[in-house]
């Protein structure tokens, strides 16, 4: 029952794949007019010292500390009843999940029915811009609300509940038990696709295009939520669930549920303290008493490792891969590559061999990195395993990617992004006015390209050094003798320098194509 | 406590006597008039990219092979250009960046105008 299930949906998404790579030719590139210029070379070399220098000085910090700090400073937001009457109240969380829907029904519309050049229909603007860039930021510097928000999430429930109401007393679960082997390796398997469709597709930005992906998507994720239950799907297939439950663990908020008998019956949290962190099927069972949302400092969350399988952590060192091959794909270098590699394969296979190869490189180096750690750590005989240290500090990475991303993105926000405030009025490109902001002038004067130089700069070596910081307390909390601890570091800090200055070497390259 | 201290000022020390050092002097020359001559010819600008300083008062005279409607990004400007005339595009290069040039009905890019800042670049 299962793999005939899975092979009819599989072939399904192929053959629609096929058909959408087939059909459209791909639109002319007109959707940003806008660049950044390259960061200057004496900006670039600035950026490397001011790296290496700081990252002594967090390392020179904390040589005399004892060990890490266990906990983390928190305050429940939600023990203040002014911010649970508004935040909290069920109209507004109501309000925002039809908004969401509605946003999502547009997309879907105007990709389908409105004109097809981009810059003029919302459907990319809001995908690739508003969505993509913008709600990443979001739950980075804020907090995980897709949870709530997710379109795919809430039309299944809304459809759930319908049917439970119409007599269906499992509601719109099949129950089918989800393979323990495939554990997030399906959601890998979709996120890759989806950052192959962003970077190496040429019609990415075809509004038809982006309304069959998402309806596409739509099919796969209720068909893996009715197979295998909504929560399993959304844990281990979902795989933008997986994506902003990573970006999450950055953010200086989090949900937790202070009841260790709902966490026990849920199979995939744990918590030393008796209760789970970030466990979205837990908060939304757990009785309002046992749940906290929690202020917290940013970027502790990256310090938790419990239970990353090692699809997990594939997910993770792709996540930071396909950030750094995003940016390196521009660059003068790559195009001479590809160059010369697509005589030979054509320009779409050698994009997704570069898709492919970059992460392998990344991984070999990230492997080869966390061996050196190991050991100086002393290795297995002092307790200190591979596969821990690795699933523990690849999320000190994140950070440096993080800041690589905003670094490179803010700047289409703010620029492009104004592009919604018009397409909003006029979804489809028709002519409309629903909002009254059609007419709606771009403002380019918004910043200057100095100050996007020097932002960038700030941004990745802050970045760099709340990396440095992270792998500090991983490595005191992995390797019990102090001594072991501090010399493990210095694999990891070289690996981070690394990374950062590679990701300053992209911002200040030209731009090309 | 005093380990902190220090460490902090020397890192700011050092951090910023290195950004002094390194940073270029503002050029001596303030803004100045430019004139480019661009050509289109068989979907290419000719030169591809216009580099300018921020504040110079630029001038672009076009020529084309056939007749073509160019976009200029940020500054939204519109040229058409007809073959066998030059059109003049004038512009106070008051927005710094990169800047496309493109085809209006294709959307097509065709070339850049890049803007650099007085300082620091």
């Amino acid at each position: 029952m299962l793999r005939r299930a899975v092979a009819l949906i599989l072939t399904l998404c192929l053959l629609s794949a096929a058909s959408l790579l087939a059909a459209r030719p791909a639109l002319a590139h007109g959707f940003e007019g806008r660049y950044d210029l390259p960061v200057p070379l004496w900006l670039y070399l600035y950026g490397s010292a001011a790296a290496v220098l700081l990252s002594f000085v967090v390392v020179g910090l904390f040589v005399g500390k004892d060990h890490a700090p266990q906990h983390y400073p928190r305050y429940d937001l939600l023990s203040l009843g002014a911010f649970r009457r508004v935040f909290a109240s069920r109209p507004l969380l109501f309000g925002l999940r039809l908004v969401s829907v509605a946003l999502f029904l547009v997309v879907i519309l105007s990709g389908l029915f409105g004109d097809q050049f981009p810059g003029n229909n919302f459907a990319p603007t809001f995908v690739w811009i508003v969505w993509w860039v913008g709600f990443s930021l979001l739950v980075a510097f804020v907090g995980n609300l897709w949870p709530l928000v997710s379109p795919w999430k809430v039309l299944f429930e809304w459809a759930d509940r319908l049917s439970r109401r119409l007599g269906a007393t499992d509601g719109l679960k099949l129950g089918e038990p989800y393979p323990k082997r495939w554990s997030l390796w399906p959601a890998l398997a979709v996120f890759f696709t989806f950052v192959w469709v962003e970077l190496v597709f040429k019609g990415s930005d075809t509004p038809l295009n982006v309304a069959l992906f998402a309806l596409l998507y739509s099919v796969l994720t209720w068909f893996g939520m009715v197979l295998f239950g909504k929560e399993t799907w959304l844990r281990n297939g979902e795989a933008f669930a997986v994506f902003f439950g990573v970006l999450a663990r950055f953010a200086p908020t989090e949900v937790r549920v202070t009841s260790s008998e709902t966490c026990r019956a849920c199979a995939a949290c744990i918590d030393e303290e008796g209760g789970c962190v970030n466990c979205y099927g837990c908060f939304e069972r757990a009785n309002p008493g046992a749940r906290e949302l929690n202020l917290r400092p940013p970027a502790v969350g990256l310090t938790r490792s419990e239970r990353v399988t090692p699809a997990g952590l594939a997910f993770v060192v792709f996540m930071l891969a396909s950030v750094t091959f995003d940016g390196l794909s521009a660059t003068p270098l790559w195009r001479a590559i590809e160059r010369s590699v697509t005589p030979v394969v054509g320009e779409l296979a050698a994009g997704t061999l570069g898709l492919v190869a970059v992460p392998l490189l990344f991984l070999a180096a990230y492997a080869g990195f966390v061996k050196l750690s190991q050991l100086l750590a002393g290795g297995y005989k002092h307790g200190t395993r591979f596969g821990q240290l690795a699933a523990a500090y690849a999320f000190s990475l994140v950070p440096i990617a993080l800041a690589y991303q905003v670094a490179h993105y803010y700047t289409v926000l703010i620029f492009n992004g104004q592009i919604a405030i018009v397409q909003i009025s006029d979804p489809l490109g028709r002519g409309w006015d629903l909002f009254g902001t059609a007419g709606y002038q771009v403002n380019n004067a918004v910043l200057g390209a100095a100050f996007v130089w020097y932002s960038q700069v700030a941004l990745i070596v802050a970045g760099h050094v709340i990396a440095v910081y992270l792998a500090h307390v991983i490595s005191l909390r992995q390797i019990k003798d102090r001594r072991r601890a501090l010399r493990s570091q210095y694999p990891m800090l070289a690996l981070m320098v690394l990374y950062t200055v590679l990701s300053l070497w992209i911002i200040s390259q030209p731009i090309v194509g | 406590m005093v380990r902190v201290a220090v460490l902090g000022l020397v890192a700011v020390l050092v951090l910023g006597g290195l950004f002094v050092a390194l940073r270029p002097d503002a050029p001596a020359t303030g803004p100045e008039g430019r004139t480019v001559e661009v050509d289109l010819q068989a979907d290419a600008m000719n030169p591809a990219e216009v580099t300018v300083g921020e504040g110079d008062r630029v001038t672009l005279r076009f020529t084309a092979d056939r007749p073509r409607e160019l976009h200029l990004h940020g500054y939204d400007r519109e040229v058409e250009v007809e073959p066998g005339e030059t059109t003049t595009l004038s512009l106070e290069a008051t927005l710094t960046g990169r800047f496309e040039v493109e085809d209006h009905d294709t959307g097509a890019g065709r070339g850049a105008l890049i803007v650099q800042p007085r300082q620091g670049g």
